[in-house]
């Protein structure tokens, strides 16, 4: 082969107009093998959508359609009839809206404090932190339910957690024990280290407290990291199944993702239903997405490379 | 500051992790109190040929779905780190599936794997050949699962790997060109190895990620059929929360994190080593 072979041999030189062509036809080349690669990837989202508004007729044929025969609104308010798909979306809303603003507020407390303050055992408390960001989900999700299970005086239990069902079914136990993340800490300290110090002196000599060198000083200066955050933790907690999944049980509490997947076990045949409620629980995250793309991109950029 | 923060992280996730390890050697059937029982759980697993099962789907998932995702993800990468018209579109396309929904996403492929009106099976009868039903079908069931894995996981891993990629120094293809090194050639003499860090990197996470696979098994297959896709975290959400044995599902999720810190060492071993 030519290319392994030392390049001793001067090619002949190729004309300007060569040259050129080669270069478009490996332009064409690449955007043939990304535009095939990035279909690839769509058309599961599209077919989602098209599947949604098909009639059940055309839903039970072979081989399938691709372009709906005839575009079946309706199948969005059939779905919110079959199952309260409109009390699952709100759900998933107030829980992920109240997620982000937990972690927006205790986070950025504790990142600033742990880049910004010293005091004594900071590194320590640093490091601990990081070792809770390793620990899988799986190694302290059933003691999670189980605290959350024998809360005391909640939910009819007694001092010992006992006589009850403590926090499962209530709001506390979807909002609580998801609300902090020692990665938005991780993330929040990073940003606020990336901060030239002269201002904290600044602020101290004029005699600023913490909590107002933290909330009119620093964190103005880094708005698009708390965006970043903001984000990140929205899509989390809107994505999450499992935790949402273990703690409730009444339709009035099940957020989107668990309530699809309950629909789906019950209604397994209801595929009009099922994808209507499939492209409300994915809409909302690919409209985040791509609006504010660069934040996104950032932020997992950010989280990969740490 | 840092207080509500310190109190929310020993409360759900220090105090779970401890009681995860004690529990693990208890027999606890949460409607009467533990009681001691040593390594019983332990032997129990070892001698449980479900949970050998899931542990061997879980590796196996594993072991396809990141190196087949991390290839194409650089592949993709590299392609896209040059000036290229559609250039944050393809990248926000190759992202989408990462930043939806696990549950809804498996949705989707649930109805493009059907095996009566799926698209899956539509596109085959159309070129003749027959389809299956195949996250029925003991054989074909994981493989399914896996493909969905590593469509799903190509995003991620695309980003690591263009973040990567603006650290390595152009000077060095200017001077792979000047010796007539063709573009594969310098993929694999000059960017393979600059993104060596990276792929180390990439391959821990999502070794832990795909360890801990859930969501997708739960909506695709329920974990079978007969336990032909059952994964390691399956099998402690059923010891739980189906069979509420919670000491026996503390030492199975035990040995998953068993797992996830050995491969993590051996990997770090192997980081160590090559950058001496």
């Amino acid at each position: 082969m030519t290319a392994t072979a030392p390049a001793i041999r001067a090619r002949p030189a190729p004309t300007a107009a060569q040259a050129r062509r080669r270069r478009l036809l490996v332009r064409v080349g690449l955007h043939l093998l990304l535009a095939l690669g990035a279909v690839t990837m769509i058309v599961p989202f599209v077919w989602m959508l098209l599947t949604s508004v098909k009639s059940p007729a055309e839903l039970a044929s072979f081989p399938p359609t691709f372009w709906p025969d005839e575009w079946v609104w309706s199948n969005y308010s059939g779905a919110m009839q079959a199952a309260p798909f409109a009390t699952y979306f709100r759900n998933s809303l107030i829980i992920a809206t109240g997620h982000t603003l937990i972690t927006l507020l205790f986070g950025s407390l504790a990142g600033y404090a742990l880049a910004r303050i010293p005091f004594r055992g900071r590194e320590l408390l640093f490091l601990g932190f990081i070792a809770m960001l390793m620990i899988p989900t799986y190694t302290k999700i059933v003691p999670q339910f189980l605290i959350v299970r024998f809360m005391p005086l909640s939910g009819g239990n007694d001092l010992f957690g006992q006589g009850g069902s403590g926090w499962l079914n209530t709001w506390w136990a979807l909002l609580i024990p998801g609300g902090l993340s020692p990665f938005a800490i991780f993330l929040f300290r990073q940003f606020y280290l990336s901060l030239p110090r002269e201002l904290e002196e600044a602020a101290r000599i004029d005699g600023l407290g913490e909590l107002r060198i933290w909330a009119q000083i620093y964190t103005p200066l880094i708005k698009p990291a708390v965006a970043t955050v903001a984000l990140l933790t929205f899509q989390e907690s809107w994505n999450n199944f499992l935790w949402p999944l273990l703690v409730t049980t009444r339709d009035e509490l099940r957020v989107i993702q668990v309530g699809l997947a309950v629909f789906q076990q019950q209604e397994n045949t209801a595929w009009h239903h099922l994808m209507a409620g499939t492209t409300l629980a994915t809409v909302p995250m690919v409209l985040l997405f791509l609006l504010a793309q660069r934040y996104f991109i950032q932020g997992f950029t950010q989280a990969g490379i740490k | 500051m840092v207080a509500p923060a310190v109190a929310h992280a020993a409360i759900w996730i220090a105090v779970p992790v401890l009681a995860t390890l004690v529990l693990s050697f208890t027999d606890y059937r949460v409607f009467a109190a533990p009681r001691w029982i040593g390594f019983g759980n332990y032997v129990e697993i070892w001698h449980d040929q479900v949970f050998r099962k899931a542990t061997w789907n879980t590796v196996v998932y594993t072991f396809f779905t990141v190196p087949f995702s991390m290839g194409i993800a650089v592949v993709v990468a590299v392609l896209l780190n040059q000036k290229l018209r559609l250039r944050t579109a393809y990248r926000a396309a190759f992202f989408l599936p990462q930043v939806t929904a696990t549950v809804a996403i498996a949705m989707v492929w649930l109805r493009i794997y059907n095996p009566q009106f799926g698209p899956l099976n539509g596109v085959l009868s159309f070129f003749g050949v027959p389809g299956r039903a195949w996250l029925a079908d003991p054989d074909w069931a994981l493989w399914s699962v896996i493909v969905v894995g590593v469509w799903q996981g190509i995003g991620l891993k695309m980003l690591i790997y263009l973040a990567a990629l603006q650290n390595v120094d152009e000077n060095l293809y200017e001077a792979a060109a000047i010796d007539g090194a063709s573009p594969v050639r310098q993929f694999f003499a000059i960017t393979l190895p600059m993104l060596k860090p990276a792929t180390f990197f990439v391959f821990v996470v999502s070794i832990i990620g795909a360890f801990q696979v859930f969501d997708l098994v739960y909506v695709l297959t329920d974990g079978g059929p007969a336990n032909a896709t059952t994964m390691m975290t399956y099998e402690v959400y059923r010891s739980a929360f189906q069979d509420f044995r919670m000491g026996m599902a503390c030492a199975q999720s035990v040995v998953l994190f068993a797992f996830l810190l050995f491969l993590t060492i051996v990997n770090r071993r192997l980081t160590r080593s090559d950058e001496k």
